[in-house]
């Protein structure tokens, strides 16, 4: 059973503040029970944690002016993005002020020469891209939720092209943002860092709002690619589909996406997305680049799939088709939780070196059947990253109880095979309990460290990532 | 000098340490130094190489060339091009793979694939008080906490000693080629070359400097063979309109170790700087530098720059921003001042890594 932190409150300070942030943010700060509500976790199966009151800043000198009043009264700090976060990361398990920066969503500058832009944190990747279309650019990391990017820089959000543009660590060149002790740092400019300072970007890109507030955000951006194919395969075995990617990846070949659905996920979205597919293990995936060598590079990917028992394979040009397919892809959550109507869905987030790939998600597979459990997988393969989504019913505490044995089951599976049990919903308040197992506890107490150095009193997005 | 052969006996030594000491790899560099030499050249060796899952394993103190040796037959890479600063500087010594992350080494292909930090999957290393920590692991991604590999990397040896990273290689491509314009003014050069990026040809180098006396600009193209064929020739007609010359390059792989080892400026006189700007500043900065010679790389973000010894490019930058690194001198310090927040914060992150101040001090203080 995942869980979340309990933290004591500091009722004195917390009270100060709400009425400080009253007085200066008038309808812009509300406390009403809905909205408090929303600002906590919504997502999964944790529990919310609201926080006492939810500030709707404009600006990066209301953000430092906010946290200059909770600095003062040691009460904690939430950046608020989305929401749409998986494992707490918006909770306020000690309360305190979610800082809800929706309202900072203007797109300040783009370089098109530089192939780079400059943000506020409330902009969505949706929003990014409309406005990037007509320059011929675009933004490619894509996890799913039309997420705020200051949500994913926190988080270092990353998704189904991955495996091409990496995460959100390798395309952000710098952010602005405000620390614990209410000082502004930028952590690098639009040049590329060269220097004895530390990669502090790097730092608070993935930190979880834990160090500091991100105010605005230096994106790297990507030129359209001129034509783009995607192509389809069918396994016989998910052994054979990750046989397949391995040999892909070698050969470099530079697949944009390539995702993995099992059967029982086949059959979820064949049924919601009213397709046909075969019910087996199905590769999915997407090429960017030039009119000829997306087609070349999907002929290739045909030619070593029927070397490893693959059938069916398509491949198309037509965006009409792609979109269809792509779209079967980024519903099968929605197409999962169909198979067991009122039933919950708890989402794994194992990471493993690829040639372990196979064996950690056949494992799982028999495990789960083993259970009795409904839960499709899918995977960003090319990655070695897989969610199984467990459905659930949850107000069944046996049922419950069983579910967050798989979890520890599979995530001490993934790290004894050097893996990760998280590639990338993050460490939030659920996966604190794996931090020690999986890295030791010594370079827990680095990060502790860290966390101590750049925000002694703790008041930024308290009882995440890692205990002090 | 102390060359610990394990790790175990390198966080002994560490912890015994009572005063300075200064942490080397091949000591390539020509760096200063400060108190007792540690040097990793001791922990060599590759442990776990599989080409399917495109990772590697090493002790730091592996020399780069043997790592490229081993890689090369399996047709894989160290994709972020590392520059062997031997020829530039007059060093000797071997260049090894920790020496590489921790200065977050990168040639011309870091504009399209990034730097040695962004192929460093993992870490091991031991801090000021001789304790081991491991981040990060073989996964091609993880969001455990805060990231140690990358802070590492950069580092200049002044959080820890790395014993063992973990790294992700990639593929070798079945070719590539070059497509080259002649004599182009700096400004000129780089609009073409920010033109070839903003296409969706995936541009692995773009650079510009005097060969045998004549500007040429350099764009490269790698893949497979038929693609590589078309999307040069779709860059040609694009590029066009530059007016210049162009031809595509005789030998592609001879010319970009050329400009990725900088061999312009082997043998020379004068002090050489590393100047990273945005792209678009590239040109101005050379205008402003006075130089007696220039390169660019990264499309315009990287400016090499040979100044006549003793002149305090610093000084001449004015509102352009960026970090200039004495690479070939002295008189300056090594690194670009860093804001004083930053500095701040790097001086309460060096604190928690290294308590008494041990590694490198003279290069913490830079």
């Amino acid at each position: 059973m995942a869980k979340i932190t309990e933290l004591p409150l500091n009722e004195d300070g917390i009270a100060t503040v709400l009425g400080v942030l009253k007085q200066q943010f008038g309808d812009r700060f509300q406390t009403g029970q809905s909205i408090r509500e929303q600002h906590g976790h919504t997502t999964t199966w944790l529990t919310n944690q609201s926080p006492d009151g939810v500030v709707f800043a404009r600006s990066k000198d209301e953000v430092t002016a906010i946290v200059n009043i909770c600095a003062t009264h040691k009460v904690p700090v939430i950046p608020y993005g989305t929401g749409t976060s998986l494992e707490g990361h918006v909770n306020a398990p000690a309360g305190g002020i979610s800082v809800d920066v929706s309202q900072m969503n203007q797109i300040l500058e783009v370089f098109s020469d530089d192939l780079s832009c400059i943000v506020q944190p409330g902009v969505t990747r949706e929003q990014l891209n409309t406005y990037l279309r007509d320059q011929g650019l675009f933004f490619p990391i894509d996890p799913g939720a039309n997420a705020s990017l200051g949500g994913m820089t926190a988080t270092n959000a990353s998704g189904t092209n991955a495996v091409r543009y990496g995460t959100m660590k390798d395309n952000v060149l710098a952010v602005e943002a405000v620390m614990a002790n209410g000082e502004t740092i930028r952590t690098a400019q639009r040049a590329k860092k060269s220097s004895a300072g530390y990669d502090l970007t790097r730092l608070m890109v993935g930190s979880e709002g834990t160090l500091g507030l991100i105010t605005q955000i230096t994106l790297r951006l990507q030129g359209i690619p001129e034509a783009i194919s995607s192509a389809r395969c069918t396994f016989p075995t998910v052994d054979a589909a990750c046989q397949t990617v391995m040999q892909v990846i070698q050969y470099g070949i530079p697949v944009a996406r390539i995702e993995l659905l099992d059967a029982v996920q086949v059959k979820a979205c064949n049924a919601y997305s009213k397709m046909d597919m075969p019910e087996e293990p199905l590769l999915l995936l997407e090429f960017h680049g030039s009119d000829a060598s997306v087609l070349e590079q999907a002929e290739m990917f045909g030619a070593i799939a029927e070397e490893h028992g693959g059938a069916g394979y398509t491949s198309t040009t037509s965006t009409e088709e792609r979109n269809k397919l792509w779209q079967a892809r980024h519903d099968a959550y929605w197409a999962t939780l169909q198979l067991r109507p009122g039933a919950v869905g708890i989402s794994t987030d194992v990471c493993v070196p690829i040639s372990r790939l196979a064996d950690c998600v056949s494992a799982a597979q028999a495990k789960l059947k083993d259970e009795g459990f409904i839960s499709p997988i899918v995977g960003h393969v090319g990655d070695g990253n897989f969610h199984c989504l467990l459905l659930i019913d949850d107000k069944n505490p046996d049922e419950m109880e069983r579910a967050g044995q798989f979890v520890s089951w599979l995530n001490e599976l993934a790290i004894s095979m050097d893996g990760t049990c998280t590639g990338e919903h993050g460490i939030g308040q659920g996966k604190m309990p794996y931090l020690s197992k999986e890295l030791g506890q010594a370079t827990v107490d680095v990060m502790g460290a860290i966390k101590m150095a750049l925000d002694p009193d703790g008041i930024m997005n308290p009882g995440k990532v890692v205990a002090v | 000098m102390m060359t610990p052969t394990t790790e175990a006996e390198l966080a002994q030594m560490v912890a015994d340490a009572t005063g300075p000491i200064t942490v080397q790899g091949g000591g390539t560099r020509g760096l200063p130094s400060d108190g007792l030499l540690l040097s990793t050249t001791g922990l060599s060796g590759i442990e776990l190489y599989e080409p399917g899952a495109l990772t590697v394993v090493v002790k730091a103190g592996t020399p780069v060339a043997e790592i490229e040796t081993e890689l090369a037959k399996e047709n894989q890479r160290l994709a972020f091009e590392p520059v062997d600063f031997r020829g530039l500087i007059g060093s000797d010594g071997i260049p090894t793979i920790g020496g590489i992350l921790a200065t977050n080494n990168a040639g011309p292909r870091r504009l399209q694939v990034g730097a040695a930090r962004d192929f460093a999957l993992g870490v091991r290393y031991v801090d000021g008080m001789g304790q081991t920590v491991s981040n990060g692991g073989r996964v091609m991604k993880n969001v455990t906490g805060y990231d140690l590999v990358k802070l590492m990397a950069g580092s200049w040896g002044t959080l820890g000693v790395m014993s063992q990273l973990s790294l992700k290689v990639l593929p070798n491509p079945e070719t590539e080629a070059t497509l080259t314009l002649h004599g182009l003014a700096h400004t000129q050069a780089v609009a073409a070359m920010a033109e070839a990026m903003g296409s969706s040809f995936d541009v692995s180098g773009a650079a510009h400097a005097d060969i045998d006396g004549t500007p040429l600009t350099a764009i490269r193209v790698e893949g497979f063979a038929k693609s590589v064929t078309y999307r040069i020739t779709e860059l040609t007609e694009r590029l066009r309109h530059f007016g210049a010359e162009m031809s595509v390059a005789e030998n592609s792989a001879a010319l970009w170790s050329d400009l990725r080892h900088v061999k312009g400026f082997h043998g020379t006189d004068g002090d050489v700087w590393r100047v990273s700007v945005k792209p678009s500043d590239g040109p101005a900065l050379i205008a402003a530098a006075g130089a007696r010679g220039a390169q660019m790389d990264w499309a315009g973000g990287l400016v090499w720059l040979r100044m006549a010894p003793g002149t305090d490019l610093r000084a001449r930058m004015g509102d352009i921003a960026g970090h200039a690194t004495l690479i070939r001198g002295t008189g300056f310090a090594r690194f670009h001042p860093e804001d004083c927040g930053n500095a701040l914060l790097t001086t309460g992150l060096r604190h928690r890594f290294d308590p008494k101040g041990l590694f490198n001090p003279v290069l913490a203080a830079a």
